[in-house]
């Protein structure tokens, strides 16, 4: 029972980190109909990014506040150069996008090199939580989680940026004839995409590694995750993060962690084959 | 303790013994490579056939790419001593590298396109293991000689040919060269947690008979998917009454396994033990003492001084790496030491056989075969990891291992295991010699 619980735990707590990632997948799906296969690259380089900022600075903090900064400054840029040209061409979004990560994840070997790397964190230090010891900084990074995306959801519902977000995603020709400038917001959107999940890699880094291929490997449970809740559902997508890997935890205690993986594809089938509007369509959008 | 440096005889390959003529033998005898000698290889070559194309199946991107760069440039640092000394038989030698892209498919239909589009006569192949074992049955129907350099015994074995070679080690000999010291000295209890594809298998599955035969026990594996970033669901797995926890992991897993193990005090509660490949291309200091503490079986020690001789300082020197973390002059990178020596020495070695069985072309195969099973490599510049002997029967390196330890962010070498003590240990499981042509 122990280990349920503490399996359990850490999955709601990954899942809390996963969410972060899988949010910005989901704006930029959710505003500009790209199916964002670099999106997992853009975690990378937020993991990279934290590396090199604790690595000249010594300070993990400003690392927290640098990286989607500059983030944001490469998705504008990413918009103009990338996507701005395929706007409306979803086929060619896929290509375009899978080309970009090919890209990124060059460019970053050949900078920060091959080899893997660690960064520490900031706490350090294990409690006892349910027969194991559990690195605080988890605990830590569940945390700064949830700010992150409480924070989120707060600027898209209270700020005019966000309204007008949520106004161009519901109608971007009544948005244009109102005046919001859809253009900026969609780049915006996508910056905004690229900073959440370059904020995610700085929370996860200190878990995880820091590697250039570290965005392949989380790509496919983000997309898990922005299907099951609903694919341009904010709130959905936030939620099946954290509903699926909670439930691979909990499975993970009876089973192989293979097993529970297998268990989450079937639920994604299920939900395409009967939901494929999301299931928490209609009572989260 | 520490490799006995063996007082420098020869650079060749020799087979039964003797001990074969070649360029390098006389320049290290004469004591250095020279400029006046550089000359005379250059124009020996320029009188002859055309060139001798070896192809290199190189991880020169992907999850392998920071092994794959020292695999190439072991290549490429080898065949340039080569031809400055002459080439192969007075024929310049061209290595052709292409990127498996550490991807089985891509693996296999660039070792078809290395041989039959760029004419490569021999490969030495992959260290990935699934690309690896997906390139022998193409180099087997092609009849080209193959040298393996990853692990999985199944190279060698179930899945060999008479055309596949392994200069280095495979899980069967890791397997008998190590646990045993492990089984004495860190644990009788055990638990295995390696990465769910070929080579994580394999390595299950030989120490698990290893511990058994010795009396240990072992507990359920642990495997785990490749694209895993959170190993707690898996750490959180490892019995309590483990003693030895075997890791056996690459590039990014081995950093993510021993972050969090360490954090979750696993260090602490047992032993750990491993081999070479879970900390290749990484520095125990650049992961800030995750992997203090952690015993290792290498077979080309990262410290010169574990094997202190002339030749493994000149590796050092032309490899353009530092005496004791292996790490570049020009670089942070660090060198995937007890792997990448492979394709150098595999293109020594094949120099060797070339010239001793008079091959010219495609039709003298069989001499360059005959040659390797059984061949004899001395400690020299052409195989500085050491004196070593590619068995005849089942094709696979017998070489020297040491059990090495992280300590105060370097490795400590702790024992060397002879070669002879596992070539005694393991007898061949095939015998690939009667298999005809």
């Amino acid at each position: 029972m122990e280990l349920v619980l503490a399996l359990a735990i850490n999955g709601l707590i990954w899942g809390l980190i996963i969410a972060l990632i899988a949010l910005g997948l989901s704006i930029i799906f959710g505003l500009l109909d790209i199916i964002n296969l670099s999106h997992g690259d853009f975690f990378m380089v937020g993991t990279v990014l934290a590396w090199f900022i604790v690595h000249w600075t010594g300070s993990f903090w400003l690392a927290f506040l640098l990286a989607p900064l500059i983030g944001l400054l490469l998705g504008a840029l990413i918009m103009k150069l990338v996507i701005v040209p395929i706007k409306g061409a979803a086929a060619l979004s896929i290509v375009a996008t899978f080309g970009l990560s090919i890209i990124l994840q060059e460019t970053v070997r050949a900078t920060f090199g091959p080899a893997p790397k660690r960064l520490l964190p900031p706490v350090e230090g294990t409690i006892p939580l349910f027969g194991i010891d559990y690195g605080i900084y988890r605990l830590v990074a569940a945390g700064i989680a949830i700010v992150c995306l409480a924070g989120f959801f707060l600027f898209l519902h209270r700020t005019k940026i966000g309204a007008w977000m949520r106004a161009v995603r519901h109608d971007p020709e009544t948005a244009v004839a109102l005046g919001i400038p859809v253009q900026r917001i969609y780049t915006i959107t996508f910056a905004l995409g690229f900073a959440i999940a370059a904020l995610g890699g700085v929370v996860a880094a200190p878990i995880t590694t820091v590697d250039f291929r570290a965005g392949v490997d989380i790509l496919p449970f983000c997309f898990m995750a922005v299907i099951i809740g609903g694919l341009g559902n904010l709130q959905g997508t936030a939620a099946a993060a954290v509903l699926l890997s909670f439930m691979e935890g909990v499975i993970t205690a009876f089973a192989d962690p293979v097993v529970a993986r297998i268990v989450s594809l079937c639920l994604m089938s299920v939900v395409l084959l009967l939901r494929p509007q999301g299931i928490f369509a209609g009572a989260m959008s | 303790m520490t490799g006995k440096a063996k007082k420098p005889t020869s650079l060749a390959t020799s087979t039964n013994g003797t001990t074969r003529r070649s360029f390098l033998q006389t320049a290290l005898a004469g004591g250095a490579f020279g400029t006046a000698y550089l000359a005379i290889g250059s124009n020996m070559y320029a009188k002859a056939a055309g060139p001798i194309t070896i192809g290199h199946q190189a991880e020169l991107t992907g999850g392998f790419s920071s092994w794959g760069y020292w695999h190439d440039k072991c290549a490429q640092k080898a065949a340039a001593i080569i031809n400055e000394g002459g080439g192969i038989g007075g024929r310049e030698l061209r290595v052709v590298t292409d990127d498996t892209e550490s991807n089985p498919a891509a693996g296999a239909r660039k070792l078809r396109s290395l041989i039959q589009r760029k004419g490569a006569s021999f490969v030495t192949g992959s260290v990935h293991s699934g690309v690896m074992l997906a390139s022998i049955p193409v180099a087997t129907e092609l009849k080209t000689v193959y040298f393996s350099c990853g692990e999985a015994t199944e190279a060698t074995g179930s899945k060999g040919s008479r055309y596949a070679f392994r200069t280095g080690n495979d899980t069967y000999t890791l397997s008998g060269a190590g646990a045993p010291w492990a089984y004495e000295n860190l644990g009788k209890n055990w638990t295995m947690i390696f990465p769910d594809y070929a080579w994580g298998h394999s390595h299950h599955k030989e120490h698990k008979r290893v511990i058994e035969e010795l009396g240990g026990k072992v507990n359920d594996p642990i495997a785990v998917p490749l694209d895993s970033r959170d190993l707690v669901p898996y750490l959180a797995k490892v019995p309590e009454e483990t003693e030895v926890l075997f890791s056996v992991f690459f590039g990014a897993l081995s950093v993510a396994f021993y972050t969090q193990a360490k954090n979750m005090g696993l260090g602490e509660k047992m032993k750990m033990y491993s081999v070479a490949g879970t900390i290749e291309a990484i520095a125990p200091a650049d992961i800030d003492g995750a992997a203090e503490g952690v015993y290792f079986l290498e077979n080309f020690p990262r410290p010169l001084a574990a094997k202190d001789d002339e030749y493994h300082k000149e590796f050092i020197k032309i490899m353009e790496i530092d005496p004791v973390n292996g790490r570049e002059a020009t670089s942070d990178r660090v060198i995937a030491k007890s792997h990448a020596w492979q394709p150098w020495e595999n293109l020594f070695l094949l120099k060797a056989a070339i010239e001793a069985s008079g091959w010219k072309g495609k039709k003298d195969d069989q001499g360059v075969i005959e040659y390797l099973e059984g061949a004899k490599m001395s400690n020299s510049l052409a195989h500085p990891q050491g004196d070593k002997i590619l068995r005849a029967k089942d094709h696979s390196g017998i070489l020297d291992n040491y059990i090495s330890q992280v300590r105060g962010g370097v490795f400590e070498t702790i024992k060397r295991i002879p070669k002879e003590e596992i070539d005694a240990k393991l007898p061949p499981r095939f015998d690939f010699t009667k298999t005809a042509l």
